[in-house]
């Protein structure tokens, strides 16, 4: 468990960070979301001791944390860069040893980490021979070549291409069955719905929220429906009544409908059933929550309008 | 493996395999021997004419010197004592270039005075040595043993020729050794602006590449700064270690083959000095060598820490070589003070400017190594140290210092 118990920081008398408290139960992937300037990357680097909170405090499993604890946590900035005058072998060698594993343990792991990605025949490639992706490759191993508990990856996905992206995607969720606690701070949304358990939004140096992200998408739907049915249109739109409004309609095949729905006051999805089973035969009827991209978006403008 | 070690060691790979600092190591000190052998060679060829007058008042050397005289050095005696003032003013002497004072004891106090009316060249001196104290070698070896000329000369202890200015015959500024400590302590903070560069680019780079960032989740920006300066100072160590055998050596071969060392009793044969050594007669007969070299190693490590620490702060700054290169200005105009400070240190040492700048750390190192080459008291030797010991605290307080700035700025982007 990872605690953040009213940490605060400031550059220059400006509030970068407000007494931010947050809390990550151990073993979950938890996405730190925040347009830029939120202040993530400050409370990322206060996480990893290489800043210094002004005050407030961070537990590691009930532990104030401490330089001892750094060996247990990988990170990946989202600033990344790497000796170009080292290969690719002797630079995740000298990485894991300053993260304080042994010689020989460091020289066992890169050989496996680098033997998992594929990649061994790259160990004495020179960096500067690498092209971005495959630089990104070697970084993000780096970041976890020396089997760290907690992992804090800032925007991992940037620079790969889409079948790297769900290579480093599996990766990440391999890790949380191997009981990893990961942070991921990024603004690929669609990768937050597809791996984070639970997210926090930032906003100007604040949480705004802490959940699950099925509650976060649940609480922040707009009672928006899919129905594909099998029946006339006329009969479907009769039976909403006024209870339910038609937003779209779409003819998919011979008498079979795709329409999206509206409910209107405090109906739920067993009226909407109730209201169309003697009309029309139903094929598929669910409910359309907002993806995270959607939840982000709203927050952050209903947090600016609140403010105006 | 400690931190600190890991990232020393990966500096100094780094910088190992380099192949500009072999370039550096090998053709630099082959620079300065082929520009020294071409000084020396253009000094012989440039000698003027000199005449010695010997005043010789026990008519010891009775009026003879060895066989085989150098053209450009005559000698002529005066069986009298002469005062100093009259040798530089009356009409008679004023064609003498030299005065050389034989006391009526130099036989057994083996010390005489040498007074020059202008710089004399080192050819010279040495010329005008050799030929008196092989005279007085001979003297003494008939006198006082029964061995031969040449077995003599193997057991002798030498004749001191001490060489004084007529408008200095005090001898209060021992200048050409102040000139010996000015070089070492120019090549001290030459070395530390040299590789005080280094360590700005690589800090630069580091920040530039981003990498600063992975390394500081593991490491204190204190020990990332520290590994800078002490990987690429042991380098820079290495790289003068290296100078100075291949200057060594470089020195020997010239010595054994160009520049022979008269000193050298096997060398002693009938027909003189037909070529000298004025290297080893400054280094070997005038200083302290090897204390020098523990000074100068001293001076060179407690510089390289305090002006480390700027240069990776001014690294840690500074976003792209060209802003970094504004901000060099200064530091290499401080660099080059030290260096100025050294000189007038040299035309002025007794002024109160020059005993505030050697307790400046800017300026010190250089003076220092001039103090020390001209000969110290066990007082001034003191001070001397108490110098170094402000030079260190101070290297320890601006590491402490700029480890914070370090901290403050390598993250700024």
């Amino acid at each position: 468990m990872i605690q953040f118990a009213e940490v605060s920081k400031s550059y220059q008398q400006k509030l970068v960070l407000d007494a931010v408290c947050m809390e990550i139960p151990r073993g979950e992937i938890f996405g730190l979301l925040g347009p830029n300037g939120a202040g993530k990357t400050t409370l990322i680097r206060i996480l990893n001791q290489i800043l210094v909170a002004d005050a407030g405090h961070i537990f590691l499993d009930n532990e104030p944390i401490n330089r001892l604890h750094l060996k247990q946590i990988g990170y990946l900035p989202e600033e990344r860069g790497l000796y170009k005058s080292m290969n690719v072998g002797a630079h995740l060698l000298f990485l894991a040893q300053l993260r304080g594993l042994s010689r020989s343990e460091a020289l066992s792991n890169v050989t496996r980490w680098l033997k998992h990605f594929e990649i061994y025949d790259w160990k004495n490639k020179p960096i500067a021979t690498l092209s971005k992706g495959m630089a990104q490759k070697v970084q993000f191993i780096a970041s976890l070549v020396h089997e760290p508990k907690l992992l804090i990856l800032d925007e991992p996905l940037s620079g790969f291409d889409p079948l790297n992206v769900d290579l480093i995607l599996n990766e990440i969720k391999a890790l949380k069955q191997k009981g990893t606690t990961i942070i991921l701070s990024t603004h690929n949304m669609k990768s937050v719905d597809e791996v984070c358990d639970r997210v926090a939004l930032l906003n100007k140096g604040k949480i705004l929220v802490q959940d699950s992200v099925q509650h976060l998408r649940r609480n922040h739907s707009k009672g928006l429906i899919f129905v594909r049915f099998k029946g006339n249109m006329v009969g479907f739109a009769n039976a909403l009544w006024t209870d339910f409004t038609l937003l779209d309609q779409k003819e998919v095949e011979e008498g079979v409908f795709e329409c999206t729905l509206q409910i209107r006051g405090s109906h739920t999805l067993n009226d909407l059933m109730r209201s169309l089973q003697d009309h029309v035969s139903i094929q598929h009827l669910s409910e359309i929550l907002p993806s995270m991209q959607e939840v982000f978006v709203d927050m952050i403008t209903q947090k600016v309008s609140e403010n105006e | 493996m400690n931190k600190l070690l890991i990232l020393v060691k990966r500096e100094i790979v780094e910088r190992l395999s380099q192949k500009g600092f072999w370039y550096m190591l090998v053709l630099g000190p082959l620079i300065v021997l082929i520009g020294l052998f071409a000084i020396l060679k253009a000094a012989d060829q440039g000698k003027q004419d000199i005449k010695v007058l010997i005043a010789d008042p026990g008519q010891i050397m009775a009026h003879r010197l060895m066989a085989q005289e150098e053209k450009n050095v005559h000698y002529y005696f005066i069986d009298d004592y002469l005062e100093l003032p009259e040798f530089q003013n009356a009409k008679a002497y004023r064609e003498f270039d030299v005065l050389l004072e034989l006391n009526e004891k130099v036989l057994n106090n083996k010390k005489c005075f040498v007074f020059y009316r202008d710089q004399l060249g080192l050819d010279a001196r040495i010329q005008i040595k050799f030929q008196v104290e092989r005279r007085l070698e001979e003297l003494i070896a008939a006198k006082y043993s029964n061995l031969t000329e040449q077995s003599f000369r193997e057991i002798k202890q030498g004749i001191i020729f001490d060489f004084r200015d007529l408008k200095d015959p005090k001898n209060e500024s021992k200048e050409a050794n102040a000139w010996v400590g000015f070089i070492m302590g120019a090549f001290v903070l030459f070395f530390v602006g040299l590789y005080g560069m280094t360590i700005f680019r690589a800090t630069l780079r580091e920040k530039s590449s981003r990498i600063v960032e992975v390394l500081m989740a593991s490491v204190r920006p204190q020990q990332l700064m520290l590994s800078k300066i002490i990987g690429i100072g042991l380098v820079a160590v290495l790289q003068m270690f290296g100078w100075i055998v291949i200057l060594g050596l470089g020195f020997e071969i010239l010595q054994q083959t160009v520049f022979v060392d008269i000193f050298d009793p096997s060398n002693w044969d009938a027909s003189g000095p037909q070529r000298l050594n004025p290297l080893s007669e400054l280094v070997f007969e005038q200083l302290n060598f090897s204390f020098l070299i523990v000074h100068f190693l001293l001076f060179f490590i407690a510089s390289f820490l305090f002006f480390g620490a700027l240069f990776s702060v001014l690294g840690a700054r500074s976003n792209a070589d060209s802003d970094g290169q504004q901000f060099l200005l200064p530091l290499l105009f401080l660099i080059g003070f030290g260096i100025f400070s050294g000189i007038y240190a040299i035309y002025f040492p007794e002024s109160s400017l020059t005993g505030f700048l050697s307790y400046l750390p800017f300026s010190s190192p250089v003076i220092a190594l001039i103090e020390l080459s001209k000969g110290v008291t066990f007082s001034a030797y003191i001070e001397l140290l108490l110098s170094l010991l402000i030079l260190i605290a101070c290297a320890f307080v601006l590491l402490r210092l700029a480890a914070n700035w370090y901290r403050k700025s390598i993250l700024r982007f």
